[in-house]
């Protein structure tokens, strides 16, 4: 009981502090973006390329640090952002209907890019930030210029998606039949990693790599699992990860815990245990 | 009698220089006939049909709808043709059901007829609410199939759609073939391995190989010479004997009456 209404009360600082409420907006705003994506992400095996893109930023924040200040964040995201979007085009290019596996090449891009980024950091850009601390991102630290990004993605992500959602869902579950009917597969191809660039680059400073990996598969991973229906994979996604983040969040700050590890840890476990409870359901 | 509705002639194509896999393919056939397609694997059975629906384009030769040259990859033309691939892989993680797979076949041009009527012709109206990933092999065929016939094609190109079905699947899916090609006069080309079923169900019958040449009469190959051409193309020589100068109905594009081998010991 003392541990419910300690609990109970530690939410009460969400609503005290600024920079408690604002990560709590960033993490609604973010978690409903990734829900959107997420089961996109998970059935068209993209698992690996985001986490390739999320540690290939580095290539493109230490070319940005090279050019301008860490204070100058606008300036050192737009870099990275044009830069990673300039590799991941290399990188479409060479997965757009490939019948060697995919996985080989995104390692390659993954490896190179980031040896690579660490390499000009250090040769260049070494005095001008920590780069770790940028890549592992703290969403405790929003600003409130960050929340407005955050609008502005999910304002860009809901039309991306649901505009052409059916053509989305057609490209990714018969993408040979998707072709003889005349959809420009090619298209959605390219626009697919792209959109996936723009998520993972833009949420680095606010999330950090470890919770966008997170909240880009588990919640797909939750909808495709439990769902019956297209649309209510979405549904289910957007819930899962609105819902287990927010908690996540609020564990965090009640415990003192690292918000990212938290959340991360939270969706996970909230997985385990859906999928488990399904299970058993089916059975009985 | 009407002229052919598709003619193809001396279509050509090869993979990699010095390595033809169609030598100067033709043939007609007009609405509502159907034509089979047999030979052993690399014979060009699948090139053929990729090239008729757009999916190669053809290196030399003709394809002509109603007596007029068309291009099937041209976006004017590809509603003609609807395919039914030899394997349809499909991304089973999501959650498509029947009804869904066909509505996504018109996001880009409206169906000529509605999804359950479709459904109905191939005897899957009751199964619209199904998620594919629970069908049958011989269900799913018939899935596709109604996916292939959504926008009314006017040639209809199966490739081995009997694959993987029991005798009685294929009996079904041939006669809901046979049932579409009368009642709506489509042109069905159908590639199969099986002899039976394309020397009952089909009114033409190609014949393709690996070593460059073709037949196309269904009066002259019959089980036995199918069989030989599958298996060792021995008794396949008795055709030549049997044709003659009667080039007709025997057509050889890399030799005259006479055999590959006949030409090479004289």
């Amino acid at each position: 009981m003392n541990l419910i209404s300690s609990f109970l009360l530690s939410m009460g600082d969400f609503l005290e502090y600024d920079f408690l409420f604002f990560a709590l907006v960033g993490t609604l705003i973010l978690s409903i973006t990734c829900g959107l994506i997420s089961p996109l992400i998970v059935a068209r095996k993209f698992a690996f390329m985001g986490s390739a893109v999320s540690h290939s930023t580095l290539f493109g924040l230490s070319m940005g640090l090279i050019f301008f200040p860490w204070e100058n964040t606008f300036a050192v995201f737009t870099t990275t952002l044009i830069i990673t979007l300039l590799l991941v085009t290399f990188l479409a290019q060479a997965t757009y209907r490939q019948k060697l596996p995919t996985d080989g090449l995104i390692g390659i891009f993954f490896t190179a890019s980031m040896g690579a980024g660490i390499l000009l950091f250090h040769l260049f850009a070494r005095q001008r930030g920590n780069l770790m601390g940028i890549l592992f991102g703290d969403i405790l630290l929003l600003r409130v210029e960050d929340l407005w990004f955050s609008f502005f993605l999910l304002a860009l992500f809901i039309p991306a998606i649901l505009i052409p959602f059916k053509k989305w869902i057609y490209t990714s579950y018969d993408e040979e039949g998707a072709i003889i009917s005349g959809l420009n597969v090619k298209l959605f191809h390219y626009s697919f990693y792209f959109l996936v660039t723009i998520l993972i680059v833009s949420s680095i400073k606010i999330a950090g790599t470890v919770l966008i990996n997170t909240l880009l598969l588990v919640p797909g991973v939750f909808g495709l699992k439990m769902a019956k229906t297209i649309p209510q994979t979405f549904v289910y996604s957007v819930l899962f990860s609105v819902i287990f983040s927010c908690l996540g969040l609020l564990l965090a700050n009640w415990q003192g815990l690292p918000s990212g590890a938290t959340l991360s840890v939270i969706q996970f476990l909230a997985l385990s245990l859906l999928l488990l409870l399904g299970k058993f359901k089916k059975k009985s | 009698m009407s002229g052919p509705f598709l003619q193809i002639e001396h279509l050509s194509y090869a993979y990699q220089i010095n390595k033809q896999i169609l030598n100067k393919i033709s043939f007609d056939l007009k609405k509502g006939e159907s034509l089979g397609i047999l030979g052993p694997n690399g014979g060009g059975k699948s090139t053929l049909l990729k090239i008729l629906v757009g999916l190669l384009k053809k290196q030399s030769g003709s394809i002509k709808i109603e007596g007029l040259e068309v291009d099937p990859s041209s976006a004017n033309y590809r509603h003609y043709f609807a395919y039914l691939p030899q394997a349809t892989e499909f991304n089973e993680i999501l959650p498509v059901r029947v009804k869904d797979l066909l509505d996504y076949a018109c996001l880009l041009k409206e169906s000529a007829t509605k999804i359950s009527e479709t459904l109905e012709i191939v005897g899957m109206l009751n199964k619209q609410d199904e998620l594919i990933s629970a069908l049958s092999g011989g269900e799913r065929q018939r899935v596709l199939l109604a996916k292939a016939l959504i926008h009314g094609p006017k040639i209809l190109v199966l490739d081995e759609p009997t694959n993987g079905l029991d005798s009685n699947g294929q009996d079904q899916l041939l006669a809901i073939l046979n049932t579409i090609k009368k009642e709506q006069a489509t042109a069905v080309i159908i590639v199969d391995h099986n002899i039976n079923q394309i020397l009952k169900h089909c009114d033409k019958i190609l014949c393709l190989n690996n070593s460059g040449h073709w037949h196309d009469s269904k009066d002259l190959l019959t089980k036995n010479i199918l069989e030989s051409i599958y298996h060792c193309e021995f008794e396949h020589t008795l055709i030549h004997e049997k044709v003659g100068d009667q080039i007709d109905h025997h057509q050889c594009v890399t030799h005259g009456p006479k055999h590959n081998d006949d030409k090479e010991k004289a």
